[in-house]
């Protein structure tokens, strides 16, 4: 008797798991690497996927940036497949290209998943571009558009009666009425919060003082146009543009803003964040991801009255942003692109931006009525800034070209290389080496 | 027969998983690096490894970063090992006998228990330039803001005091042990003898703590040689290279931007045979073999 019970429960349960096989086995479950700026997003936009298409599963995995593009290159090294989706950071477009799969090659194979709605036109061009190519081939659907920001006290502006600056000469003048050290009656002790540390950080820092240079009518006669692969550090026949006399003066106008700043060698998005969050600074560049934690602040309270944000000084801000793709390897590419066209609509480019302030890369999104009630900038403001940004290098190599120009933007702010052309001009040799020109 | 030889390979057999695993896990990885140090592979160019030689290795002295980065390693071993070793030594000898010795000596180990990784954050926050704790208690000393991530000195000074902090209480703890096993008779024979406190410290405790105080010095210098986590949390290896240490610059070229797997293996080697060369050098010199026993 005990016998025959023993093998009537093994029985039993054999067929529960293979009843609980068969249900799963009709479930694809993908995942979806995100970097941590648009992991809440995706995560929430998840959940309603699931609902929406309860015969896939989808997990999103946040990791830090510095992990992710490893795991992302790996990944595409040894053709593992073990992920499905993934966002990818605008400047590794190039180097994650070869693991990329081609959206339209999915879309033509699986016509019947193309959302009718979904409206590519809509699609801010320049977005389009940076967060969705690589040559001819369609390897992402812009996510996370970016550019960074000129923030300022307005309350500060108008108690000096300072005009908004439109130029970096604008800025270093309102910057030394704005810093106590100079004029003891600043309402702020500096006049401008600037990150300078030798990271990734730096790299695109530059461009906002290079990019207007680059990209002036001069600078167009000089250097060609701006391909959106090599980007502004190079010019049209894609040689290195910087070591120029535009590239000195970029870094000479930085330098002269550094003693308005505190200690910008030093700080990254975090300080800066904070400083300007304290009410310790005036002015400050930065990525519309700070917005939520000013908004919290008592320093910037009434946020609409003491905050005013407007188009980078020069005009053509560095870009920043973030695809999602799909991993060529993997063996779900029609749900994965379902995913990934689901995350990128219409609607949910407009709730990424009015609930975690994740830029939108879609015209609808900054022309809707609900989102300029409280975001009137992004008409006016946002947009130009996304259209005439100028951008890092997308190419491969980008990842050690950017660290070998960081450490020696780095020593030259630091004032170990005081001359600026001819290190920049060793640093173009080294690009030159890397590229294998 | 059939019995002998059951009889041997079974043992073998049982032990076989736990031999693949290891060679698999470790010799594989080893080998393999070994043998991409002298190929040009670089996974954001794709493509497969192509045969070069001894150029990474070649390369590595052509190198400024690279040569940046031995000269902050040897500068942290020359400069954090000996405060480390003073401060352990001096902390070991004072404490004895001391009121609530056993408090201090737990908190002391308190830096040690630390994660690099959670110090590395900690000590961020204490060198914010504006808030941070260390310019607010310098200042009353009337010493002026220091940017001791911004400056190329200070922040060098910044990762050896970091350093110091977390892995002085390491020496304590050894040395201390060993001054505990140190026979009372030794101390108080001297003492019989007109020894004074000091003439003991020096001509008996410390010779009798050669061998720990040689142990010590090895296992940080190897620790110091391969430091990354303090500087990939502090300073990222700035400002420009100047807190750039050889295993950082490692990550930097294999993992972060290079994705130049070849010649982050030949570093790789090269300060591992560096390793490996200082401290038997350090064992011979120091005779530690014959004090240990080993000889």
């Amino acid at each position: 008797m005990g016998a025959k019970k023993i093998l009537a429960a093994m029985g039993v349960t054999v067929i529960l798991l293979l009843g609980v096989s068969m249900a799963v086995a009709g479930t694809v479950k993908i995942n979806c690497l995100s970097s941590p700026d648009n992991a809440d997003a995706l995560t929430d936009f998840a959940q309603e996927f699931m609902k929406k298409y309860p015969d896939i599963q989808v997990e999103v995995i946040p990791l830090s940036w510095e992990v992710l593009y490893p795991r992302i290159l790996a990944d595409f090294a040894s053709h593992a497949g073990a992920y499905d989706t993934m966002t990818w950071d605008l400047m590794t477009g190039g180097a994650c290209s070869q693991g990329l799969a081609d959206l339209e090659k999915i879309r033509k194979q699986y016509p019947e998943v193309v959302d009718p709605d979904y409206d590519i036109e809509d699609f801010i061009p320049t977005a389009w571009h940076v967060y969705g190519m690589w040559g001819e081939k369609n390897i992402g659907l812009p996510f996370y558009g970016a550019t960074m920001f000129f923030f300022y006290r307005k309350d500060y502006f108008q108690q000096l009666g300072l005009q908004v600056p439109t130029t970096w000469d604008e800025v270093l003048k309102a910057a030394r009425l704005l810093t106590k050290e100079y004029n003891p009656d600043s309402p702020s002790k500096y006049g401008i919060s600037l990150m300078f540390p030798r990271t990734h950080t730096l790299f695109y820092m530059y461009l906002n003082w290079f990019g207007p240079l680059r990209r002036s009518p001069s600078g167009i006669a000089k250097f060609g146009k701006v391909d959106l692969d090599w980007g502004d550090y190079f010019t049209q026949d894609k040689k290195p543009a910087f070591n120029s006399l535009e590239g000195a003066r970029a870094l000479e106008l930085m330098e002269e803003l550094m003693r308005y700043s505190p200690d910008p060698l030093g700080s990254d998005y975090g300080e800066t964040l904070e400083y300007f969050g304290k009410g310790l600074v005036a002015m400050v560049p930065q990525w519309t991801a700070c917005i939520a934690s000013w908004k919290g602040s008592p320093a910037l309270s009434p946020y609409s009255e003491k905050v005013g944000v407007t188009i980078m000084p020069g005009g053509h801000p560095v870009s920043g942003g973030w695809g999602l793709g799909i991993n060529n390897d993997t063996p779900h590419k029609k749900e994965a692109y379902m995913w990934i066209q689901f995350a990128t609509n219409k609607r949910h480019d407009k709730l990424h931006w009015l609930k975690y302030n994740v830029g939108p890369t879609r015209y609808s999104t900054c022309q809707d009525p609900e989102v300029l009630k409280e975001y009137p900038w992004l008409k006016d403001v946002y947009i130009p800034s996304l259209e005439q940004a100028s951008h890092r290098p997308r190419i491969p190599e980008e990842p050690k070209l950017e660290d070998v120009a960081v450490g020696t933007l780095s020593e030259i702010l630091m004032g170990r290389k005081p001359d600026k052309l001819k290190t920049l001009d060793e640093l173009a040799s080294e690009w030159m080496r890397i590229l294998k020109k | 027969m059939y019995t002998r030889l059951t009889a041997k390979a079974v043992p073998f057999f049982m032990v076989l998983p736990l031999i693949l695993l290891f060679l698999s896990l470790a010799m594989f990885p080893f080998g393999y690096m070994i043998y991409i140090s002298f190929h040009d592979y670089n996974l954001a160019e794709g493509g497969s490894p192509t045969f070069i030689g001894v150029q990474n290795y070649l390369a590595m002295f052509r190198d400024n970063v690279a040569l940046s980065s031995i000269r902050f390693t040897l500068l942290l071993v020359c400069t954090a090992v000996p405060i480390e070793l003073g401060l352990g030594i001096a902390i070991a000898l004072f404490i004895r006998g001391i009121t609530g010795e056993k408090v201090i000596r737990s908190s002391l180990l308190l830096p040690m228990m630390i994660p690099s990784v959670v110090a590395g954050i900690a000590w961020k926050m204490l060198y914010n330039y504006e808030y941070g704790p260390m310019n607010y208690f310098l200042s009353f000393f009337g010493i002026p803001r220091i940017s001791w991530l911004g400056n190329y000195t200070f922040a060098q000074i910044g990762i050896i005091l970091a350093d110091v902090w977390q892995w002085t209480p390491f020496i304590f703890l050894i040395l201390y042990a060993g001054l505990q096993s140190i026979p009372r008779e030794l101390a108080e024979a001297a003492k019989v003898d007109g020894a004074s406190e000091f003439e003991i410290t020096r001509f008996i405790e410390l010779p009798l703590l050669g061998p720990l105080i040689g142990v010590s010095l090895i296992i940080r210098i190897i620790d110091v040689l391969k430091v990354f986590d303090i500087i990939y949390m502090v300073t990222w290896g700035g400002p420009g290279s100047a807190t750039h240490s050889l295993s950082y610059y490692i990550y930097k070229v294999g993992v972060s931007f290079g994705w130049d797997i070849g010649y982050a293996a030949a570093i790789s080697l090269v300060l591992l045979g560096s390793i490996v060369a200082l401290t038997t050098f350090l064992i011979r010199m120091l005779r530690l073999k014959k004090s240990l026993g080993f000889e």
